[in-house]
């Protein structure tokens, strides 16, 4: 679908009327909508093929130089984005003289040569650099038809690069999916330095990491709210490991659980009203509570001599996965809330599974399960039937957490020597480290986007 | 008269209200069973807890630590005989208060081992109990796999840092 020229001028035009209305926060403007809904790819079906796309360097349209690699740097965020999702497969744009790659628009792009190369796909991008600022102009083309799918303007800071690529791969993953995309999302994660553990936090990718909390004390365990807004987690900074609630984006805290012995694995609601976590209460007997945020109550989920611990919601918060040491070595069970009833949920394979994480989905639970020496991530129905190892041979792989969409799983591995925090597709594929540098890190809880 | 005859009957209505309400107190349904009469909060109490050792070297003798064995928190007859020495030292000191660290080693999940660790301590609570230490001169903690006394990944290593650890104050 070619646009006309003069549709083209009039959107621009309106472009760059609104953006600088709002120019102090980032923004996006559609040059064009797409004339139809179509979805390119079923990502239900479990033989959808992977999409052939290249992504060359964007263009600086500007008069000020690229001030540090952002032609190739934005592109890469956008290929990395696309690949991950495993719906894409990234053409090399070095395969094609950088004379053939440099068309932005229907008009100009070079179709006969992304053809050679096998791309049923191309994004073209342009940005211009003034002061602090960035403006990009990003475009999908369907390379097979040699058709303009869809265009976003996007002003921002510069150190909002990333967030602006993230957000045009977003619109992609929409597009041709029709389902939203999770590269704006973030991870809390645990980094040691010293005898400390701080929270930090991250976008999806790795980008961007900041620290939350400075409490130069040993935080752990934490579990971000649904609207993607606060996190929970434990920290033993009064001395007692004690439930804390902090704002992501405020970073201001506040102790809500703090009971005589251990106050640790919180897990939020579905509905964000209530945090499941593990007390003591007796003689150092674990067992699962869930505290009402609001209200400050608690209430006793389970009741056993055994150690219960580590509890996981399900998406619609009628049934709970934890772990209880009850048939002897720790083993994921669950519970049905509003009858209590309880059963085992693994059997069988490997004498220590804990860290259940119920996918948003709802059809697995993702655990940490130990066989042969190692410990691994392995996803299982809740009904306990299609079992299946997901992580093997590289170390030990703990802390599952399920991206918002289900469709990926973040997790820590020792596998280079120190823990590092890794994401990979559901079905194990497309494992990725995505922190660097010193300090053990742990404990990984995907965020949703904040609003949702 | 009449009056007073009404608002004997309010009274009496306000009372059967009133009653009722005490009588469904009475047989609360036992899912939404509120617990939070039965939890304490936590309180370590003023000032710190420091290592025997730290306060006088020959106390180092008594407060040794006691080890456990893999994803246990039963006490052994070796651990045993560490906890009658420290009940007979507290008994002798009845104004010092004892502060039991658990811990485990690196192996397995940490929350896990939150857990694992705070029955570890509870145990060696109990057990000076048993022996008329009075509870509330003992305080306990979890630490789990996060304060390894070794730092190694060896089996040395971890026999050493599932154990029972012990302050006072």
């Amino acid at each position: 679908m070619h646009m006309h020229p003069s549709q083209r001028r009039t959107s621009r035009t309106r472009a760059r009327c609104a953006a600088a209305l709002t120019a102090a926060v980032l923004t996006a403007l559609s040059l064009a909508s797409a004339a139809s809904a179509k979805v390119y790819i079923d990502i239900n079906a479990p033989s959808s093929m992977s999409v052939p796309i290249i992504i060359p360097p964007f263009q600086n349209t500007g008069s000020e130089p690229d001030p540090g690699k952002l032609a190739a740097g934005m592109a890469a965020v956008i290929s990395a984005d696309l690949e991950f999702s495993g719906l894409f497969r990234i053409i090399d744009p070095k395969l094609l003289n950088a004379e053939l790659l440099r068309g932005v628009t229907s008009n100009e792009i070079k179709w006969d040569s992304l053809s050679v190369v096998g791309a049923e796909a191309v994004v073209t991008g342009v940005f211009a650099v003034s002061a602090n600022r960035v403006s990009v102009e990003l475009r999908l083309f369907d390379a097979v038809q040699g058709r303009f799918i869809m265009g976003k303007k996007y002003s921002g800071t510069l150190s909002e690069h990333r967030l602006i690529c993230h957000r045009f791969a977003n619109e992609i993953f929409k597009e041709l999916t029709g389902a939203p995309g999770i590269f704006e999302t973030g991870i809390v994660f645990v980094m040691q330095a010293g005898g400390n553990k701080e929270l930090y936090y991250c976008d999806y990718d790795g980008g961007n990491p900041r620290r939350l909390t400075t409490f130069n004390s040993l935080s752990l365990s934490p579990s971000v709210s649904p609207d993607g807004a606060r996190v929970a987690f434990t920290s033993y900074r009064d001395g007692n490991p004690d439930l804390y609630v902090m704002n992501l984006a405020g970073g201001r805290s506040e102790k809500i659980c703090n009971k005589k012995g251990i106050n640790i694995s919180p897990d939020w609601s579905p509905d964000g009203r209530k945090i499941a976590l593990t007390l003591s209460p007796k003689d150092g007997n674990s067992e699962i509570f869930t505290l009402d945020v609001q209200r400050r109550t608690l209430e006793r989920i389970t009741n056993h001599w055994a150690t219960d611990v580590s509890p996981s919601w399900s998406p619609d918060g009628r049934s709970m996965a934890f772990v209880s040491s009850r048939s002897g070595s720790p083993q994921i069970f669950m519970q049905t809330l509003a009858d209590r009833s309880e059963r085992r949920v693994t059997f069988g394979r490997g004498s220590y599974n804990t860290s259940p994480s119920w996918s948003p989905r709802g059809d697995r639970i993702a655990y940490a399960g130990l066989i042969d020496g190692s410990f691994n991530i392995h996803t299982i129905a809740p009904d306990g039937s299609q079992y299946r190892q997901i992580t093997a041979g590289q170390g030990n792989n703990e802390d599952p957490s399920w991206s918002p969409d289900g469709r990926y799983i973040t997790f820590s591995s020792n596998r280079t020597g120190r823990k590092e925090i890794y994401i990979m597709r559901a079905d194990g594929t497309g494992q990725k480290k995505i922190t660097i540098g010193s300090g053990d890190k742990t404990d990984p809880a995907w965020a949703p986007l904040p609003g949702n | 008269m009449q009056q007073t005859a009404k608002t004997l009957l309010v009274c009496l209505f306000i009372a059967a209200l009133m009653g009722s309400v005490a009588c469904s107190k009475k047989n609360p349904p036992p899912a939404a069973l509120d617990t939070n009469a039965e939890l304490q909060n936590a309180d370590l109490g003023a000032g710190e807890f420091r290592s025997p050792a730290d306060i006088d070297p020959a106390l180092a003798a008594i407060f040794k630590n006691i080890l456990f064995n893999y994803d246990e928190f039963s006490l052994t007859p070796q651990a045993r005989a560490i906890l009658d020495g420290i009940a007979g030292w507290l008994k002798n000191n009845p104004a010092k208060l004892v502060l039991i660290e658990g811990h485990c080693d690196e192996r397995g999940t940490n929350e896990y081992n939150l857990a694992l660790g705070d029955r570890r301590a509870n145990s060696a609570k109990t057990y000076l109990t048993q022996l008329g230490i009075d509870g509330a001169r003992i305080y306990t903690i979890s630490y789990g796999e996060e304060r390894p006394l070794d730092p190694g990944h060896s089996e040395a290593a971890w026999v050493k840092n599932r154990r029972g650890e012990f302050k006072i104050k």
